[in-house]
């Protein structure tokens, strides 16, 4: 009994004297918060009245430069040059200085007042007056910088682009940040005037291009002037992007298609790497970069020529012909014909008799034909009867396995998805059921049906590599980070059958592609000629080269170009000959 | 019943609650009405539903809130994984759910309801029953919100469990040489702790450590906010007169750096006079410890203190230079809902242990 009350006795002793300490504690905090308070506020109180009545602790933000994109050959696509931009602290600017301002950069009072007024991120923070004025005007402001207190010149980065409108699309530009976004954005690293990617690679890497920016916050005298660096933190540099474009092939497409709305894409099948994407028209992003420009920028936007949108990857069109390799592949696969299965053209097909004809491209008809001659001479009959064997829900399985209806993961902005249409599909949209005769349009990709050209690029270039899956790609890749090889669902004797096919396009004289010959090695192609009423068909061309090891896939694609065999096909034989000079003769 | 409830009312607790929310709430006015926003009516909406929240919590009685600790506890974590999953982001952090027009901060609400689950916890087991258990358990149970804030990141509130458990222990009685032994073994464990950490992470922990190391921003407010402070002298420059905070100099001037413009408009008085109302906030706090003989009520009060003096230190120290820039609010003072009725509500409970100590 009596060592329990003794030790409860302690307890309660102990409890006392803890209590005490945690109070003690407490109360020697806020003793010290008072002394705190008393120093600041008393000791230097005046001190610190001083530094707030004249403003003197001053924060200057310093942009880091942007990282730079390349080429696969070392050539700069986007890099920074400097640029003088005559800035000035607007609680330090009189009148006086205003007008005098104005009159060495030829802008009106009120011009500069606007400019001072805009919204700073810091008080005493410097408004940026005018951008990129030159170098002599720059060293006159400099020298008579006694006459303008609060003006000074600061050097920045200016993006640049210098092969302009040759890779715009897959580039894109930057622009200013926009107070909403600024909300939402880290302040670590987004300032309320930094710029910010807008479009492609420069929107996409942004986070790794900008790098982080630095400032320096200083303490100056009543008259703007540095008294001493309070501390500064240097700005981190973004890192440099290097892309699998190669310039010189993608400048030579550029001036091939300039004239046309037209879009061409070559794929090394070897890495997966995009060589070229080239989309007419196109634009200079340099005038999204540089200050004024705003007729020019509006225009960009508003034009009916769309030259913003990237016609390879932003946009699907119906593929027409070429659309014939995966219901080929389809009836194939599932077994409804053979290489060898013959049906006879005579121009036209009626599903019942004095039904609504459907016609092949050519009225006096191509004769009996084998898949491999229907192929070669894109007989639209010999498909008609194909689709009269197959589904409409199994044309859309293969086409999802060659990937045409889905997003890709290319590094660029606004992939247009496509689409692929089958029967659940149309029930949705339209509230109706298949018809059979759909079924023959979808045969020759025409119906609903929407790809876009890369997403053909890609098609071609999985039946080029015998099934093995593709994943073209911008942007340079670890070569260490090797993928295993997936294949897509198709026997490799229904794929080699198809390429015999897309040889014959390209090498037999009835072949619909026989204008993209080449001399010195074969090709396989497939033509296609997109009906699009009521203006011109849309030309298209894909394939790959050469037939038998093939090295490139490619895609030619013409808005509105008339026929595949013709606009396209003649596209593609320049091309090669381009490919060839840089790439085959040069490691010969 | 009412007269019954008003006369067990501690009044000079009440008062220093009332005055804090009371100055907290014109100043708020002062710091915001140039912003056009609509806080100073919201505040004094939140001002009613607290005080209003405070009373009913003393009315019901802490130990109907100890029974549901591990409840709210759970409730809780839950809505701490939920701001992860379904939060709104501002300025860089996770920490808002929306509930219809109110965006509500489980981070506040995980706070108090750790409180209650560790002095319950704590104070149904002896320290002398298997201690180790027991205080693995307690620590347990703090780093489990400890981590899912720290993610969000909000690195300023996660550090508040650090005191709230450290004053926990040391009134339910952990050996000090246990107290001593973790301290230790906290100071050790740290460069092994550094090494886990992603670059960022690191770099705002050295920020919170060498402001000077980020001119841009923490540093650039720390000698602001005591320009700010230090400027208002003895007397200050006068109600709506300050000119740093107005000027927005100091950012978040109505949230955590609402005391920049007490001290800068009230100087030196003012600041004695907040000061002197937290102290006695803090005295009447302690009586009611002193008068209460259950374990678990002692331990819920010393937890409400811990928190909310290390709070109140860290504010007015970052202000005046004894403390780096931290996310931390003032308490009762600061504009912030969720915070504002928390306190109360945390506040409440002391005083329900006021009302009930008659029953011994």
């Amino acid at each position: 009994m009596l060592r329990i009350h003794t030790s409860s006795d302690l307890f309660s002793k102990k409890l006392i004297t803890r209590f005490s300490i945690f109070r003690i504690s407490v109360y020697a905090g806020l003793i010290c918060l008072g002394l705190g308070l008393f120093r600041a506020q008393l000791l230097m109180g005046a001190y610190f009245r001083n530094l707030s009545e004249q403003n003197r602790i001053r924060l200057v933000p310093s942009e880091a430069p942007r990282g730079r994109v390349f080429d696969s050959k070392g050539n700069l696509l986007a890099t920074n040059r400097p640029s003088y931009d005559v800035v000035a602290i607007p609680e330090d600017i009189t009148p006086a200085v205003i007008s005098r301002l104005g009159r060495l950069l030829g802008l009106k009072d009120f011009e500069v007042r606007k400019r001072l007024t805009a919204p700073r991120e810091y008080p005493f923070a410097p408004a940026v007056i005018k951008e990129d004025i030159s170098r002599t005007l720059a060293f006159q402001i400099e020298e008579r910088r006694p006459e303008l207190p609060g003006v000074s010149i600061r050097v920045s980065f200016l993006r640049s682009y210098p092969y302009k409108e040759t890779a715009s699309h897959l580039i894109g530009y930057i622009g200013k940040i926009s107070p909403e976004e600024y909300q939402w954005l880290d302040h670590k690293r987004y300032g309320l005037n930094s710029l910010i990617g807008r479009m492609g690679i420069e929107r996409i890497f942004d986070e790794k291009l900008r790098g982080m920016r630095g400032g320096r916050q200083m303490e100056v005298n009543a008259r703007g002037e540095l008294i001493k660096v309070i501390s500064e933190r240097m700005p981190e540099p973004g890192e440099d992007i290097i892309l699998t474009l190669d310039l010189e092939f993608q400048s030579r497409i550029m001036d091939l298609i300039r004239i046309r709305h037209a879009s061409v894409a070559v794929l090394d099948l070897a890495s997966d790497s995009v060589l070229v994407l080239a989309s007419s028209p196109a634009f200079d992003p340099n005038v999204f970069v540089a200050p004024g420009n705003d007729q020019i920028r509006l225009g960009l936007i508003q034009s009916e020529e769309a030259p913003l949108l990237d016609r390879g990857v932003g946009s699907a069109y119906p593929p027409g012909s070429v659309f014939k390799l995966v219901t080929a592949l389809t009836a194939l696969e599932t077994g409804k014909i053979t290489p060898e299965t013959r049906f006879y053209c005579k121009g036209l097909l009626r599903l019942r008799p004095g039904g609504r004809p459907y016609r092949c491209w050519r009225q006096q008809g191509h004769g009996s034909l084998n898949l491999y001659e229907a192929i070669e001479r894109s007989c639209n009959v010999y498909f008609y009867n194909v689709a009269k064997r197959v589904s409409p829900d199994d044309i859309a399985h293969y086409a999802r396995q060659l990937g045409l209806g889905e997003r890709m993961r290319l590094e660029v902005l606004n992939i247009a998805p496509g689409l692929v249409p089958d029967s659940i599909w149309k029930k949705e949209r339209f509230h109706d059921k298949w018809y059979q005769g759909e079924t023959l349009s979808y045969a020759i990709g025409q119906s609903y049906l929407l790809v876009s050209p890369i997403q053909m690029l890609r098609l071609v270039a999985i039946i080029a590599k015998n099934g093995i899956y593709a994943e073209p790609h911008l942007v340079m890749e670890d070569t260490s980070r090797s993928r295993s090889p997936q294949r897509v669902a198709i026997r490799e004797e229904n794929l080699k059958a198809i390429k015999r096919g897309m040889i014959q396009v390209v090498e037999s004289d009835y072949g619909t592609g026989q204008l993209a010959r080449v001399d010195f090695n074969k090709m396989a192609g497939k033509t296609g000629t997109a009906q699009s009423p009521p203006k011109e068909p849309h030309s298209w061309m894909t394939g790959f080269f050469p037939a038998t090891d093939p090295q490139i896939a490619f895609v030619v694609f013409v808005e509105h170009g008339g026929s595949g065999g013709i606009t396209s096909a003649k596209i593609v034989k320049e091309m090669l000959h381009i490919w060839k000079e840089l790439y085959v003769a040069k490691a010969a | 019943m009412w007269r019954r409830l008003l006369k067990d009312i501690h009044w000079p607790f009440i008062f220093s609650i009332l005055g804090l929310a009371f100055v907290g709430t014109i100043f708020i006015h002062s710091a915001a009405y140039h912003d056009g926003g609509t806080y100073e009516t919201k505040q004094w909406f939140w001002f009613f539903m607290g005080i209003g929240a405070m009373f009913l919590v003393s009315m019901v009685g802490y130990r109907t809130f100890l029974s549901l600790a591990y409840v709210l506890y759970a409730v809780a974590m839950v809505s701490l994984i939920w701001v992860h999953i379904a939060g709104q982001t501002r300025l860089g952090a996770q920490r808002w759910l929306s509930l219809g027009p109110i965006a509500f901060q489980p981070s506040e609400f995980a706070k108090m309801a750790t409180i209650l689950a560790l002095a319950n916890f704590l104070g149904s087991h002896y320290r002398w029953e298997k201690e180790n258990r027991i205080i693995l358990a307690a620590v347990v149970l703090c780093v489990l919100p400890f981590l899912l804030i720290v993610k969000q990141p909000d690195l300023g509130s996660a550090l508040l469990y650090v005191p709230m458990l450290v004053g926990m222990f040391f009134i339910w009685g952990i050996r000090y040489r246990y107290f001593i032994g973790a301290c230790l073994a906290g100071l050790l464990g740290a460069p092994f702790f550094w090494g886990f950490l992603k670059g960022y992470q690191k770099e705002r922990i050295l920020v919170f450590l060498d402001p000077s190391r980020d001119p841009l921003g923490a540093g650039y407010t720390a000698i602001q906010s005591q320009i700010a402070v230090g400027s208002g002298g003895l007397f200050g420059k006068g109600y709506l007169a300050g000119t740093q905070s107005q000027l927005q100099f100091v950012p978040e001037h109505h949230t955590d750096f609402i005391f920049c413009v007490i001290g800068e408009e009230w100087g030196f008085l003012g600041a004695i006079v907040i000061l002197v109302l937290y102290g006695l906030l803090f005295k009447t706090a302690f009586a009611i410890l002193d008068h209460t003989t259950d374990m678990k009520a002692q331990l819920l009060i010393t937890g409400v203190i811990a928190v909310i003096f290390t709070q109140v230190f860290v504010n007015l120290g970052m202000t005046v230079g004894l403390m780096p820039i931290t996310g931390i609010t003032l308490p009762l003072v600061s504009y912030g809902g969720t915070s504002f009725i928390m306190t109360c509500v945390s506040l409440g409970l002391i005083s329900s242990i006021y009302q009930t100590r008659s029953i011994f």
